[in-house]
């Protein structure tokens, strides 16, 4: 997946071309090169496989039948799925009456003797995908996208709407704050 | 203790380890079968290429039209459209026949499908100003259709209730249709004609449920004013302004 995730747009317009003309091959070429991805991008925001199936259904549909709608002016066709996806997932925990979270930057949490030193590899994956869930909306969005989906900075800038400078510096306090979400769990 | 930078690296190689989630491919072929299916449909729904000699045939179909009386031609017409004022006649006799409240409800319901409708289209062709003075009207569809349910109120609670009811469905379901617009929209100004639409449309819904919470029969006077507000600039003059007018 993670060598797909960096699959060339090029291709992808001519593919996209071929859609808008109705043709139903391009359209599973496309389907097959991003559900995988966008299933594996909404299951790390919601946590749950039928959600995850339902909303990577959801956009690739969206996606798809929607191109009238694409139009591509520096914004990558990749960029646009995954914008379509973050916002069906809003849209998902709007319905769920979900709790916006708050930042965990400035959460007091235990202390403990060296709460740095936490047991990375002794993590589960699914423990670090809970922990990232506690972060905020963007922190979890620039995590995932950079570490899961493999996506540059530029290219998670595309996604979000921000600068080059600005996924750095959001990364970096995410970063933190899943640090200081994963201290807090370790003190339970 | 390590330094942060090293300590943030570290979790961020943790994160890069994490194994990727795959569906199942029970999963994949569902999905492949919907999407599929949703591809096909919007496809024939789609205007196909107009080579020469459909322009032909279009040319004689509207000289065909234009002999029957432009009525017809204006039924699917959009904002854009010179034959657009001509649908705004048509659904206004249309209203004028609607004498029931459930009838008049359901006219303004479909009259804000179809300014939903015609901002969809107006979005695709990059004409934001005629999509946002179409969702200016769509929502003021929505009010017309809750004042129907406050004058009602007085006359039969029950009937109200279900009018209510219908309104708020109509209202959340072109909430997740334009969620869903929102979110594959590209153009900032687009996106801000679509957010005030919504917030348009729930204060008429917070306004219904108010009403009916304090037993007013009256109007959403904040609602109204709001929608009246937002229309302002959209030209009831205006040739492209939205054609239905207000009974």
């Amino acid at each position: 997946m993670r060598a797909v995730a960096r699959a060339a747009s090029d291709d992808d317009r001519l593919l996209i071309e071929r859609v808008r003309q109705g043709d139903q091959d391009a359209a599973r070429t496309l389907y097959e090169r991003y559900f995988d991805r966008i299933y594996n991008y909404v299951y790390a925001r919601l946590g749950r496989v039928e959600d995850a199936e339902d909303l990577a259904i959801d956009t690739m549909t969206r996606s798809l039948t929607r191109l009238d709608l694409f139009h591509d002016q520096g914004v990558a066709f990749s960029s646009w799925v995954y914008r379509i996806a973050h916002n069906a997932t809003i849209d998902h925990y709007r319905r769920q009456g979900r709790v916006i979270l708050v930042s965990l930057e400035h959460a007091t949490l235990p202390e403990s003797s060296d709460p740095s030193e936490l047991a990375l590899q002794q993590l589960s994956n699914e423990e670090l995908r809970e922990a990232l869930r506690q972060l905020t909306d963007e922190q979890q969005q620039v995590l995932i996208l950079r570490f899961f989906q493999d996506l540059t900075a530029v290219q998670v800038g595309e996604i979000i709407g921000k600068s080059v400078g600005a996924v750095q510096a959001l990364q970096h306090r995410a970063l933190a704050s899943l640090e200081r979400a994963l201290q807090g769990k370790a003190m339970q | 203790m390590r330094p942060e930078g090293q300590r943030l690296e570290a979790l961020a190689e943790r994160l890069r380890g994490v194994d990727p989630v795959l569906p199942s491919p029970a999963g994949k072929i569902r999905g492949w079968n919907l999407v599929a299916a949703a591809v096909e449909h919007s496809a024939a729904r789609r205007p196909r290429g107009r080579p020469a000699w459909r322009l032909t045939l279009a040319a004689a179909a509207a000289g065909v039209l234009l002999a029957l009386g432009a009525v017809s031609a204006s039924a699917n017409s959009l904002p854009d459209s010179p034959f657009y004022p001509i649908k705004g006649a048509l659904e206004q006799v249309r209203g004028d026949l609607a004498f029931s409240p459930s009838d008049r409800l359901g006219f303004h319901l479909d009259l804000a499908q179809a300014r939903l409708t015609e901002a969809e289209a107006m979005i695709a062709r990059h004409r934001i100003d005629l999509a946002d003075q179409a969702l200016v009207s769509m929502d003021e569809q929505f009010q017309e259709a809750a004042d129907v349910v406050a004058a009602e109120r007085r006359a039969g609670p029950a009937l109200a209730a279900d009018l209510q009811h219908r309104l708020q469905q109509a209202i959340e379901s072109h909430d997740r249709q334009l969620a869903g617009l929102q979110g594959e929209v590209s153009n900032p100004t687009a996106q801000q004609a679509i957010v005030r639409a919504r917030d348009r449309a729930a204060q008429v819904l917070e306004g219904v449920a108010n009403n009916a919470g304090n037993g007013n029969p009256g109007g959403n006077a904040a609602g109204k004013s709001q929608g009246q507000g937002q229309a302002q600039g959209s030209g009831k003059g205006s040739p492209t302004a939205h054609p239905t007018p207000k009974k």
